[in-house]
C-alpha cells in the first residue's frame, strides 16, 4: 500500500536546521516547506494546505507561543508539534493546553518525531472525517426542508 | 536581688589559707569560685569548668603562672586571666601583661579592688566571645552566599550554553540522519566506501546522543519543571525506586533491597524531585558495586526532618575525591559513560528541597549517601499556595502520634 504524505511545515529561525530537517523529512517521503518565522509560518497557511506545522518556541520576533496562538486561531484544523532547545517543560506545556499536538526536546528523537507526526495527522484526519460527516448531516436536514 | 551567679572565676595560688580565704570574700560577692593549687590542676579545672576569668599567683612551685597562663590562653582563649604578684615585683606583672594577661595586682590583694578587675574581665571575655561568636557566624553566611550566588550564575551559564549547544546538535543530528537515509537508497548500494560513511554516521548519531544527555542533565539543573508537592509514605518512595533500579541492578549482578524499617515516615515533598535524587545515589552505588554487591536503603524521621541512606558495599570513594564528588563534571568513568552531573545536579535538587546530603566512605567496604528533607518542604510557597500548611503540620502531626503512641 502506497502511504499517503504528510504536508509539513517547519518552522525555525536556524536556516540550516529547517534545511536539513526538511531534507531529511522529505527523504522518508513526506512534503515538506520550511520558513523561518512565525510570520511567514502563517503567511503560507494562507495560501497552502499543510497537515503539521513542525514549530520552534524560541524565535526572534513572533515567538513559538504566539505563533501556536494564531495559527489555532486562524485555523484550529491544523496540527502543531512544538520544538524546544530549551528542556523547561513549562513553555511546552503552556503550548499543548493552548492546542499544541505534542512536543518535542531538541536534538529529537528520530523515531519519536515519525511517531508523533503520525499522530497528529491521524488526529487531523479524524477531525476532518467529523466535520465532513457533520457537514453532510446539516446538508441533508436542509435539503430535506426543500422537498 | 537577684542571686544570678553569672561571673565564674578560677582561683589558683599554692597557698591554701590565702585561697580559701580570698575565695570566700568573693563567693560573699556573688562570683561563683573554683579553686585550683597548681597549674597543672587550674587546667584540669578549666576542662572541666569553663570559667570566664581566671585570678592566678605567679609564683607556683612546679608550672608556674606564666606558663600557665600561655597554656589557658591556648586552649582557652575567652578565658582572661589576672595575674597576683608578690609585694614590688612589678616586672612579674608587666611580663604577664605582655603576654596576654588582662592585668595584675600585687599582694596583698584588696577585695574592692580585684572585684572590679573580675568584673572588667568578665565584660572583656563575653565581649571577646561575642565578636568571634559574630565573625563565625558572618564567615558561614558569607560562605553560604557564595554559594548561592555561584549556583545561580552557574545555573543561568548552564541553561545559556546547553540551549547553545542543542541547537547546533539538532542540526548534526538532522545531517546525519539524512545522509544515513541516503546510504540507504539502491543508487547507493554500489558506492565506494559505503561501509565506512556508514560507521562513520554512526559514530556522529552516537555522539550527539552523548552530547544531548549532557545538556538535558545540565537543563536539569538550570530550569526544573514546575515542582509538584503532595505527600508521601517514604516506604512507597523507597518500593519504588527499587522498582525501577532492578534493571540496572540484575544486570549488573548487584542486589538492591530495603532494611527494615520500624515506622512509617510521612512527609510532604516533591516525591518526582526525591525519587530522581534517589535511583541516581543507588544506580551509583550499584555502579560501584561489583557482582555479588549489596545496596541497600533506609529511612528514618525525626521531628521536622525525615533521612535515607543508600548503603552500597562497593569499591569506596578515595579521600582525595570525597571532596569533589559534588562538583560539575567530576566523574571517574570513562569518557562517555558517565556525565559528572548526577551528585552534582541531585545535590542541588535536594538543596532545593530545604535539605542536605551527605557521603561517607571508606575504600574497599563502601559508601553511605545519606539525604535529610524536612518533613514539610516550605521551598516552594508559590507552587503551594492554595495549601494550609498548618492543617498539613497538624495532620502530620496527628498521625505520628497515632502512628508512636506518643502524648
Amino acid at each position: 500500500m502506497v502511504r499517503v504524505p504528510i504536508n509539513i511545515l517547519v518552522v525555525d529561525d536556524e536556516e540550516d536546521f529547517v534545511e536539513m530537517f526538511s531534507l531529511r523529512l522529505e527523504e522518508m517521503g513526506e512534503i515538506v516547506k520550511g520558513v523561518n518565522s512565525g510570520q511567514e509560518c502563517l503567511d503560507v497557511l494562507e495560501s497552502t494546505d499543510v497537515d503539521v506545522v513542525i514549530l520552534d518556541i524560541k524565535m526572534p520576533g513572533m515567538d513559538g507561543i504566539e505563533t501556536l496562538r494564531e495559527i489555532k486561531r486562524r485555523r484550529p484544523i491544523t496540527e502543531v508539534i512544538l520544538l524546544t532547545g530549551h528542556g523547561t517543560t513549562d513553555t511546552a506545556v503552556e503550548g499543548m493546553k493552548l492546542g499544541a499536538f505534542d512536543y518535542l526536546n531538541k536534538p529529537a528523537d528520530f523515531k519519536d518525531l515519525m511517531e508523533k507526526l503520525e499522530g497528529a495527522r491521524k488526529r487531523k484526519a479524524e477531525q476532518e472525517e467529523r466535520i465532513r460527516k457533520a457537514e453532510s448531516r446539516s446538508l441533508m436536514r436542509r435539503s430535506g426542508n426543500l422537498f | 536581688m537577684s542571686t544570678e551567679k553569672a561571673v565564674k572565676v578560677l582561683l589558683v595560688d599554692d597557698e591554701d589559707a590565702f585561697r580559701q580565704a580570698l575565695a570566700k570574700r568573693l563567693e560573699r560577692r556573688r562570683i561563683e569560685v573554683f579553686q585550683a593549687a597548681d597549674g597543672k590542676s587550674a587546667l584540669e579545672a578549666l576542662k572541666a569548668f569553663p570559667v570566664n576569668v581566671a585570678v592566678m599567683d605567679v609564683k607556683m612551685p612546679g608550672m608556674d603562672g606564666l606558663e600557665t597562663m600561655a597554656c589557658i590562653k591556648r586552649d582557652f582563649p575567652d578565658t582572661e586571666v589576672i595575674l597576683l604578684t608578690g609585694h614590688a615585683a612589678v616586672e612579674d606583672g608587666i611580663a604577664g601583661i605582655r603576654a596576654g594577661a588582662f592585668d595584675y595586682l600585687q599582694k596583698p590583694v584588696e577585695t574592692e579592688n580585684l572585684l572590679n578587675k573580675i568584673h572588667q574581665a568578665y565584660d572583656k571575655s563575653r565581649h571577646q566571645h561575642d565578636l568571634a561568636k559574630e565573625a563565625e557566624l558572618r564567615e558561614a553566611l558569607e560562605k553560604q552566599m557564595a554559594t548561592a550566588e555561584r549556583l545561580a550564575s552557574l545555573g543561568t551559564l548552564a541553561a545559556g550554553v546547553a540551549h547553545e549547544i542543542n541547537n547546533p546538535l539538532a542540526i548534526i543530528s538532522e545531517a546525519a540522519g539524512y545522509l544515513q537515509l541516503l546510504l540507504k537508497k539502491d543508487e547507493c548500494r554500489e558506492m565506494p566506501f559505503h561501509d565506512r560513511f556508514e560507521k562513520a554516521i554512526e559514530k556522529i548519531e552516537k555522539s550527539v546522543k552523548r552530547a544531548r544527555r549532557t545538556t538535558m542533565q545540565l537543563l536539569g539543573f538550570a530550569g526544573q519543571p514546575d515542582a509538584v508537592y503532595r505527600e508521601i509514605e517514604l516506604d512507597d518512595l523507597v518500593e519504588e525506586v527499587i522498582l525501577l533500579a532492578a534493571g540496572q541492578a540484575s544486570a549488573a549482578g548487584v542486589t538492591v533491597a530495603k532494611e527494615k524499617n520500624p515506622s512509617s515516615v510521612t512527609l510532604w515533598t516533591d516525591p518526582h524531585r526525591l525519587r530522581q535524587v534517589l535511583i541516581n545515589l543507588v544506580s551509583n552505588g550499584i555502579a560501584a558495586c561489583g557482582r555479588g554487591g549489596r545496596v541497600s536503603l533506609s529511612f528514618d524521621s525525626s521531628n521536622d526532618w525525615a533521612t535515607i541512606q543508600v548503603k552500597d558495599t562497593g569499591h569506596g570513594i578515595p579521600k582525595e575525591n570525597l571532596e569533589r564528588i559534588f562538583e560539575p563534571f567530576f566523574t571517574t568513568k570513562p569518557p562517555g559513560k558517565g556525565t559528572g552531573l548526577g551528585l552534582f545536579v541531585s545535590l542541588d535538587i535536594v538543596k532545593r528541597l530545604g535539605g542536605d546530603m551527605q557521603v561517607k566512605s571508606k575504600v574497599g567496604k563502601g559508601t553511605i549517601f545519606q539525604v535529610s528533607v524536612p518533613r514539610l518542604s516550605k521551598t516552594c510557597p508559590g507552587v503551594c499556595n492554595d495549601i494550609d500548611w498548618r492543617d498539613k503540620a497538624r495532620e502530620l502531626e496527628r498521625r505520628d502520634n497515632h502512628g508512636t503512641g506518643a502524648h
